[in-house]
């Protein structure tokens, strides 16, 4: 079994270095396809990681009249934890209000000076609420324009970055589906260069594979080196592709790397290198055997 | 394992057969059984083929170009099927093998072309250790068998001689040689002489008289008159697709 695999091994490489440009031009469009398949993999992701990101940052703010006590306000955030929608709720008092503030605008002077004039403090202290999910906010505003404490409540501040998540969604939808009816494209192509590769390579092996057959050397042997000659297209192609794409986001990165929430896209994509790979291996080397199969099939006469 | 198993289906249907077969000297190998074969839109090839070959026979078909003296033997190594009947060997019907199973059948059969089919690339060595690699033999098996089969065909000589290097003769015995490599039962040779010069020839038809004297059946297509005569055996001639003539001493003639 070793043996037969390491024969018909030896045998499709030395196909694919004899056929010099043919394999190029077959590795090269796979190439191309993976790649477009690992950079559509890779927007998604960064797609997926903004759209989290950008989540997160939605809240639902109450903000508390300036006498109400701070006895009030934890009845009231006891109140809200009922409310099943809800995952967390952060207590902001109004000297945390004002701290955050001062470090938010540590450099300009303008608020700063302002601020020390005023005096006392004119924040108000205020409950910041989070839902499990983006779409739950709208009843969760609902539910605080009509709580009981609403005498307590100077304004909700909600709403700002409802329509941006909206937009972002389908924005990332439109590209996904773009990208992946591109990848399909660049797929049939590469099957198509493939098969016609093979092709080419039963075709000038058609003394051996007769002589193979009249010697009785079993189908499975004949088969193989065109098989491994396929998976080898999609295993080169994949490692290059990813060399590519790698080389191309480290580029992107200089005016892109804001993107992730990390701040690096590069490290970002490194962290997924494997996957990406593996991903791509995995498609190059079906699109290698199908294209392989489909030649043998149709020229390969056993 | 399959090999062995293999082995063991030979020998029961050869004991079957001998069984059968008590007051003939030898078993029946192949045996055509009303086999017809033809393409669409086309004339019959072979029209009610009746016949049986035993073990150890050597057998001369002969014809005009267009008999079907090829299609017989093709018909022989599975490399074509019969339209109708069926052609039994070794007890078995050819249409019975499965496609994977069918490779191992023609391990059981050499065969030799007037056009050698070998490979231009290859050393002598080479070409008849390809036909033991391609069945998955080890190394040391090959390195041991293939000088042996060589010199059996006079060649042990030539081995890292490249095809072209050797003149026509020289050539069939390498084919010979591959051929030969897997101990077959049956060597099926189709018009083996066809390229070569007269001497050259009639070496080959020795060589091919020697191998049938140490066990091996040869079926031997041919329309040279000299080489059939010379085997001077079983003699059957073709014409349209009919065997017109089945002599069992025969010499080359139209009947």
């Amino acid at each position: 079994m070793f043996l037969i695999l390491g024969r018909t091994m030896r045998e499709s490489l030395i196909n694919f270095w004899r056929n010099g440009w043919l394999s190029v031009a077959a590795v090269s469009v796979l190439v191309l396809s993976l790649f477009v398949v690992g950079a559509v993999f890779m927007m998604g992701m960064v797609a997926d990681n903004v759209l989290k990101n950008v989540e997160s940052k939605v809240n639902i703010s109450v903000y508390f009249k300036s006498d109400v006590s701070e006895e009030k306000i934890a009845q009231s955030k006891k109140d809200l934890e009922n409310f099943k929608e809800i995952s967390s709720i952060e207590y902001i008092s109004k000297d945390k209000a004002l701290e955050i503030f001062k470090r938010d605008n540590a450099e300009e002077p303008v608020i700063m000076q302002s601020l020390d004039e005023i005096g006392e403090n004119p924040l108000l202290a205020s409950l910041v609420i989070k839902a499990n999910n983006a779409s739950q906010y709208q009843a969760i505003a609902d539910y605080v324009d009509n709580v009981s404490f609403k005498e307590d409540v100077s304004r909700v501040n909600y709403g700002k970055n409802k329509d941006l998540i909206d937009r972002l969604n389908t924005m990332i939808f439109q590209i996904k589906k773009i990208g992946l009816a591109v990848a399909g494209i660049f797929g049939i192509v590469s099957i198509l260069i493939i098969f016609n590769t093979i092709r080419i390579t039963i075709y000038t092996h058609k003394h051996e594979i007769e002589v193979m057959r009249l010697v009785g050397s079993s189908n499975m042997f004949i088969r193989l080196p065109f098989i491994f000659e396929g998976i080898l297209y999609g295993v080169i192609a994949s490692i290059v592709a990813s060399l590519i794409l790698m080389i191309s986001i480290k580029f992107v990165n200089v005016y892109a790397s804001s993107v992730v929430s990390s701040g690096n896209l590069f490290s970002f994509y490194l962290s997924h290198a494997l996957s990406i790979l593996g991903l791509q291996i995995a498609i190059g080397a079906f699109l290698g055997i199908a294209s392989s199969w489909i030649a043998m099939r149709k020229y390969l006469k056993i | 394992m399959k090999r062995e198993n293999k082995i063991k289906n030979e020998e029961s249907s050869e004991e079957k057969y001998s069984r059968e077969m008590e007051e003939e000297h030898s078993p029946v190998l192949i045996k055509f059984d009303h086999v017809s074969k033809f393409f669409k839109n086309d004339q019959d090839i072979l029209t009610d083929i009746n016949l049986e070959i035993r073990k150890g026979e050597f057998v001369s078909i002969v014809g005009h170009s267009g008999a079907g003296k090829s299609t017989f033997l093709k018909l022989i190594y599975a490399e074509e099927m019969p339209t109708e009947g069926s052609v039994y060997f070794d007890g078995v019907s050819l249409d019975m093998i499965s496609r994977r199973k069918l490779p191992y059948h023609r391990r059981r059969i050499g065969t030799i072309f007037q056009d050698f089919k070998l490979l231009s690339k290859k050393t002598v060595f080479e070409n008849v250790a390809y036909a033991m690699e391609v069945c998955g033999a080890p190394r040391n098996e090959i390195l041991e068998d293939v000088p042996q089969i060589l010199d059996i065909v006079g060649l042990g000589d030539k081995m890292e001689k490249f095809p072209r290097q050797l003149s026509g003769g020289e050539q069939q015995r390498v084919v010979l040689a591959r051929a030969l490599i897997h101990k077959p039962h049956v060597i099926a040779a189709d018009e083996p002489t066809g390229n070569l010069d007269p001497v050259s020839s009639m070496e080959m038809v020795k060589l091919l008289l020697d191998i049938n004297k140490l066990g091996t059946t040869v079926i031997l297509a041919s329309h040279d008159h000299d080489i059939v005569n010379k085997a001077a055996k079983r003699v059957i001639v073709l014409d349209h697709g009919k065997i017109i003539c089945d002599d069992a001493k025969g010499k080359y003639k139209i009947c």
